[in-house]
């Protein structure tokens, strides 16, 4: 990208901060800011400024999408599959376009093709939608529309979807229309029944790794559907001019939904504009413009009039996206020394309708081991599609991969840590692991089981592991008004990351402001396009360009100042507010006053993201992987009352990596995230699907569990200071990291407090008592 | 939620004369509709009520409000050392009552331990006892189950791992939903109602909930125009002890799995001379393990014989496909709550 | 109907067994000290009122079903659920919203403490989590985190912050009187 741009080599930071740095030498383009400081040697960078949109979330001043209200809105409504499959003979609209207050009908579903009658492939599959003046007319008016079904056979589950006699819910010729789940995704897979795949890794021969094993360890683990449960549900307005389109949505990516919607209604880019300011919530359900986005364009478009879909919570629990679910066959390799030999992984995962079920890679590279095979395969069930949700893929992989290896230490008769020691080459997680061993008190870990009680303490640990993304396609705005006001600016939505903080860092950092001086204007597509806020690649994809933009305005003020005194640009500098020379007795002017010197009302400089100084690891279209990779260690401390089953978490010691961290405190808050989902995922989350009806029977907050605020465990967050000298900020993500390695952690505590693992997620008191009973140990008597 | 006529009741008895139906007839319907689009129903908080009525389950012609009226809003302590509790008082005000904390401390545990700060702020203790079930089945509008007016219950064939394992294979297998009706029931509380023609009934707490093999349909025996006014506590014996406890998968917020109330009379030589205990979230009634009371009713409360006890208490369980898990848990909590209740110190202790 | 003349407090001077609705009725709310005339059928609830009649949208609704506790708003000073609760049913009661808590530039002590210790992140649950948390301060300035927990215990967060939210509550519990400003 900045091939023909002239470079010079850089002398940068790298290494773990609280070891003692050391110096990397890049060759960095001309056009590249200085190396910056570490954190130490910063005012603003490192620290724990508050969060840039904080004031209106507390006063609940901060607008989002369901709370923008246009002039002559109408609503929408969307009428849904009763059945999980079948056939749709006919379908009439007139009654619902005949009433009161409607103003537009659309049907949803594909149309007829091929002489084949549309299908309906899970209860809740939009059908058609409506308009309305008011909302009550919009959901009354669905009632009234008219379907016939030829009801089909149908499964939800991986097992019986993948029995002989199962209804294929996918023909042949069908097979290029299945919607894409999203990310992990290999294109053009064989489909055989409900069968599609497998993807397959491979890497030397496994046979030939199992041979020379000393002891194998070989298990299989099932993880369950999760939900998002976004706390505002997916949500758009949508508004059809005749000047273009202008959208609000509820979105990870106001960017990639412009050109989603410019490609989907074809409009030129110019003409979409897209705007989420303040956004509850997405854990990946909300990366994609998504059928939802569609149908309220669609009604926009024919009523000539805005419209307003925001899904009620049954609707979103039920079709707005869920992390798929998996059944992993895992069997691993070693020799007597720990060194792997062979890692082999058979995955089906089912992402309902959708295809891109994997359980991701993690097995294939955290560890060390010369002969890798993986074969994933997607089985379509009548069930909703998935969509990508906190580290898709590798949540689910960990938890088989880390009680696995965990299993395997036991065989070789070696503590878990030590295990990961000779496996493990990450010098960032080995010291991840000595910290969080630490912490938690690792060496009072006692021998499964040990306790004599009916509560049995455990002590257990996982590993993260999360590749590295980057945005190219992501540029950033740094405006300087006469009158001194800064301001960033990029399409880059803040969805309670706090990325809107880290812009204000950075920029207060180059041009010796304040923080709170910088005016932050996001999430709004007229800015220049910004990175997406999924794959944690949102800090490491637009702090750099920022950093670059603010360099290049201190720059152009510099450059006015020195000709306004007739210095050398070179001789002056920014400080603390104030413009400042070298020469003696120096010469110095407050912020207010230099800006004065430039020559129009407002300057302004757009910067890019630019290639990691030491290149990519790959790259793909919009997106690249970096070359360094992100996790984190978590140690869990829990107690199992064998009695009943229930699993109380005590302690949790967090131990990440995330690169340059710019706001420590915003980073504990995202892994305080991860943790709390990844303890919901263990223990208590489950979308449940009635076998005989296939619909969902907790789609809403009572039924469907997740952690609320009582009794949590004591969270420890420990956020290592990891200098690569691979950007202008050399800030990497967090989010999906933080989420990974929790439920294996938990797993793998549970069976050292109780002896027997758990592969079957979520580890209720149900499955507990069961586990206990089938392995003939409990319930225990003793003391209450 | 459909729309509805408004009416402020001016007293009980004309919210009894108004109103056509309960809340359950209501619900009762063919092919998925229920009957009743005409009824007028009666709301107090409307916590439980709103909830059926947003999923269409129920969509009334009206609503009667009781909730503004001032009457059965408050506690009572009662000439005989009892006391009695409004129809109309809070979840939230029966929790910080303290004379009721004081000599109820097990039916004061169930409150607090029930759904959140603000529902408690509402939530009415004549709506908690009236709610209808918390079964997927009979709460989603696409399952016509028995308890709706339909042909079968859903739940023996598909997922019943919440409900119940007691009493369950008599057409449904809901779990009923009130946990302090648990505690009423172990300190034989009374349900005094009103009906239309202003007739008041006082009925033992034992009597008013109704199992499936009496009614599928309804599980209570009030009649369509009566209302709870008032629930009463006898004055507890001066040696009388309770505890409550319940489990349930999330800490807080979440309808246990099981609970248990047990109260029991002590006497000075340690001998248990009454116990009662209540099961709750087990069957389709709060339901009464006499089979745990015989065994510690002459007894010196021990860890051994509370083990016993809660052995006891479930062995004529019938668990269904999905919840035999229940059954040592239940156990374990039984067991829990009966030495809990026997070491703790009597209320009146102190004063005698 | 009934004409029966039985004493029920306030409402005794009402007419008897007026009905209103289905239809819209005109009814006044008293809303952060105002009283504001709005039109709505009986159906709609105090959340739908205040965010669309009255345009108080900082009173968010996630789940209508009383099950996540982002609408909150105080009742007479009693946090409650603004979906669970119909607007015709609280005409007579005194409404905080989250607008209301803090004048306009005037920032409540527990919001202060809730930008300190980024008990924020996605925000869509943050206003209903702050009025429980104010209300809990009114009437016990020093709760312990044990009571912390029980304020807040009807709030879903899916973003997690409740261990901030805990630790921002204790530092204004541990503050000394008068110390709060």
């Amino acid at each position: 990208m900045n091939d023909n741009t002239p470079k010079h080599h850089e002398r940068l930071s790298a290494g773990m901060a609280h070891l003692g740095l050391d110096q990397v030498t890049r060759e960095i383009s001309d056009s590249e800011p200085p190396a910056l400081a570490p954190n130490a040697d910063l005012n603003f960078i490192g620290r724990n400024t508050p969060r840039w949109d904080a004031v209106g979330k507390v006063t609940g001043a901060a607008c989002y999408t369901v709370d923008v209200q246009l002039p002559g809105m109408l609503f929408a409504a969307v009428m849904r599959s009763p059945l999980p499959h079948a056939r749709i003979r006919s379908l009439d609209l007139a009654p619902a376009r005949n009433f009161l207050g409607v103003r537009a009908v659309v049907t949803v579903i594909e149309a007829l093709s091929d002489g084949h009658a549309p299908a309906v492939r899970y209860v809740g599959q939009p059908i058609a939608a409506v308009a309305a003046e008011t909302l009550a007319a919009a959901e009354a008016a669905i009632k009234l529309i008219k379907v016939e079904f030829d009801p089909l056979p149908f499964a939800i589950d991986i097992e019986s979807a993948m029995r002989s006699d199962a209804s294929t819910i996918y023909r042949q010729d069908e097979a290029a229309h299945i919607p894409v789940a999203g990310f992990p995704f290999v294109a053009d897979l064989p489909l055989e029944g409900n069968v599609r795949g497998p993807s397959k890794r491979e890497q030397g021969n496994v046979n030939d790794g199992f041979s020379s094993a000393d002891f194998i360890v070989e298990e299989t683990f099932f993880t369950q559907v999760q939900t998002h449960c976004c706390m505002e549900p997916h949500a758009i307005v949508a508004d059809w001019r005749e000047e273009g389109l202008d959208v609000w949505m509820s979105t990870q990516f106001t960017a990639g939904v412009r050109a989603q919607l410019a490609a989907t209604f074809q409009l030129p880019l110019s003409r979409v504009r897209v705007r989420a300011q303040a956004i509850g919530g997405g854990f990946g359900s909300k990366s994609q413009l998504g059928q939802y986005g569609k149908i309220a364009v669609t009604l926009s478009r024919l009523s000539r009039a805005p419209v307003r879909l925001v899904y009620r919570r049954d609707e979103e629990q039920m079709d707005s996206g869920n992390r798929p679910s998996s059944q992993q066959h895992l069997r691993i390799g070693a020799r007597r020394d720990g060194k792997l030999t062979a890692i082999s992984l058979h995955a089906w995962g089912s992402a309902g309708i959708a295809q891109g079920a994997g359980v991701g890679d993690i097995a294939m590279a955290l560890y060390a081991c010369p002969n890798l095979k993986s074969l994933q395969f997607d089985v379509f069930t009548n069930t909703s599609p998935s969509t990508a949700m906190r580290g898709p893929g590798n949540t689910q992989g960990a938890f088989a991969l880390e009680q696995s290896i965990d299993a395997l230490a036991e065989k070789l008769s070696f503590d878990p840590l030590v295990l990961r020691e000779v496996i493990d080459l990450s010098p960032v997680r080995r010291e991840e692991r000595r910290l969080g061993a630490l912490k938690i008190g690792w060496a009072h870990r006692k021998t499964p089981g040990f306790d004599s009680g009916s509560i049995k303490h455990g002590l257990g640990m996982a590993q993260s592991l999360w590749m590295s993304n980057v945005q190219i396609n992501s540029a950033c705005e740094v405006r300087l008004w006469r009158d001194g006001k800064v301001e960033v600016l990029s399409s880059v939505q803040d969805i309670g990351t706090g990325i809107g903080t880290l812009l204000q860092q950075v920029v207060a950092e180059e041009l010796g402001l304040q923080p709170d001086a910088i005016g932050v204007r996001i999430g709004d597509t007229e800015f220049p396009s910004g990175p997406p806020s999924y794959g944690s690649r949102t800090s490491a994809s637009i702090t750099p360009p920022a950093r670059s933009a603010a360099w290049q305005i201190k720059n152009a003020l510099l450059q006015s100042v020195a000709s306004h005194w007739n210095l050398d640009p070179q001789q002056l500098k920014i400080q603390d507010g104030w413009v400042q020379s070298a020469d003696t007795p120096p010469r110095r002017i407050p912020w207010k006053e230099a800006v004065r010197t430039l020559r129009t009302d407002r300057i302004s400089a757009v910067a890019s993201r630019s290639d990691d100084y030491a290149g990519f690891h790959s790259r793909n279209g919009d997106s690249a992987i970096a070359l360094n990779d992100l996790g984190g260690v978590q140690f869990v401390a829990v107690t199992v009352d064998t009695q009943t089953g229930v699993i109380h978490i005590e302690r949790v010691v967090a131990v990440h990596d995330c690169g340059r961290p710019i706001n420590p405190l915003q980073i504990e808050s995202q892994i305080h995230g991860g943790i709390l989902m990844g303890i919901s995922y263990a223990l208590l989350e489950e979308r449940i699907i009635d076998p005989h009806t296939g619909c969902m029977m907790n789609p809403n907050f009572i039924d469907y569990k997740f952690a609320g605020p009582s009794g949590l465990p004591k969270i420890d967050v420990m956020v290592l200071e990891n200098y690569q000298g691979l950007s202008a900020t050399d800030a990497y993500g967090v989010g999906e990291p933080a989420n990974i390695a929790t439920a294996a952690a938990i797993a793998n505590a549970v069976y050292n407090a109780i002896g027997i693992r758990i592969n079957t997620l979520p580890m209720t008191p149900a499955r507990v008592l069961q586990a206990l009973r089938d392995a003939n140990k409990g319930p225990v008597d003793g003391i209450f | 939620m459909e729309s509805f006529e408004w009416q402020q009741a001016t007293s009980f008895e004309n919210a009894a004369t108004s109103a056509t139906h309960t809340t359950t007839e209501a619900m009762l319907g063919t092919q998925g509709k229920p009957v009743a689009s005409q009824a007028m129903l009666i709301k107090a908080g409307g916590v439980d009520l709103l909830d059926l009525m947003k999923e269409g389950l129920v969509s009334p012609r009206r609503l009667i409000d009781i909730n503004h009226l001032s009457e059965f809003q408050s506690i009572s302590e009662d000439a005989d050392g009892g006391f009695t509790i409004g129809a109309l008082a809070t979840l939230a005000q029966i929790a910080a009552h303290s004379g009721v904390g004081k000599y109820f401390p097990a039916l004061v545990q169930t409150v607090t331990a029930a759904a959140s700060p603000q529902i408690r702020n509402r939530a009415t203790l004549g709506g908690n006892l009236l709610q209808r079930p918390r079964c997927w089945y009979l709460r989603s509008p696409a399952h016509h189950c028995l308890r709706k007016g339909g042909e079968h219950c859903f739940a023996y064939a598909g997922d019943n791992r919440y409900h119940a394992v007691f009493a369950n294979h008599d057409g449904c297998a809901i779990v009923h939903p009130s946990t302090p009706a648990t505690a009423l029931l172990a300190f034989q509380a009374q349900i005094k109602c009103v009906s239309a023609q202003g007739a008041q009934r006082v009925i033992p707490i034992d009597d008013f909930f109704m199992l499936p093999s009496r009614d599928p349909r309804h599980e209570n025996i009030l009649q369509a125009g009566e209302l709870i006014t008032a629930v009463k506590l006898p004055a507890p014996h001066p040696a009388h002890r309770s505890a409550y406890l319940q489990l349930s998968e999330k800490a807080a917020f979440d309808w246990p799995l099981a609970a248990v109330a047990a109260v029991f009379v002590i006497d000075h030589n340690d001998i248990c001379q009454q116990a009662r205990i209540v099961l709750g979230s087990v069957s389709p009634t709060p339901r009464r393990a006499q089979e745990a009371e015989n065994i510690l009713t002459g007894a010196k409360i021990d860890p051994d014989n509370a083990r016993t006890a809660a052995e006891a208490a479930i062995t004529t369980a019938t668990p269904l496909s999905g919840n035999a898990y229940k059954l040592p848990l239940l156990s374990a909590l039984i067991s829990r709550t009966i030495l809990k209740a026997a070491s703790c110190e009597s209320p009146h202790e102190r004063l005698l | 109907m009934s004409d029966k003349t039985h004493k029920t407090g306030k409402d005794q001077t009402k007419p008897a067994a007026e009905i209103l609705g289905p239809g819209a009725v005109s009814m006044v709310l008293n809303v952060n000290g105002v009283s504001q005339s709005i039109d709505v059928e009986p159906r709609t609830t105090l959340a739908e009122a205040l965010r669309t009649s009255l345009n108080l949208t900082g009173t968010k609704v996630a789940c209508n079903h009383g099950a996540c506790s982002a609408c909150t708003v105080w009742l007479d000073d009693l946090p409650v659920a603004a979906c669970s609760v119909l607007a015709i049913e609280v005409t007579s009661q005194k409404i905080t919203t989250i607008e209301g808590l803090s004048e306009t530039d005037h920032l409540h002590p527990v919001q202060k403490a809730f930008i300190e210790h980024d008990a924020v992140q996605c925000g869509f649950c943050t206003p209903g989590i702050v009025m429980s948390c104010a209300a809990l301060l009114a009437h016990n300035p020093h709760p312990d985190a044990a009571e912390i927990e029980v304020a807040i215990s009807g709030h879903l967060c899916r973003c997690g912050t409740y261990p901030h939210v805990i630790q921002a509550m204790l530092s204004l519990a541990n503050k000394q009187e008068g110390n709060h400003e």
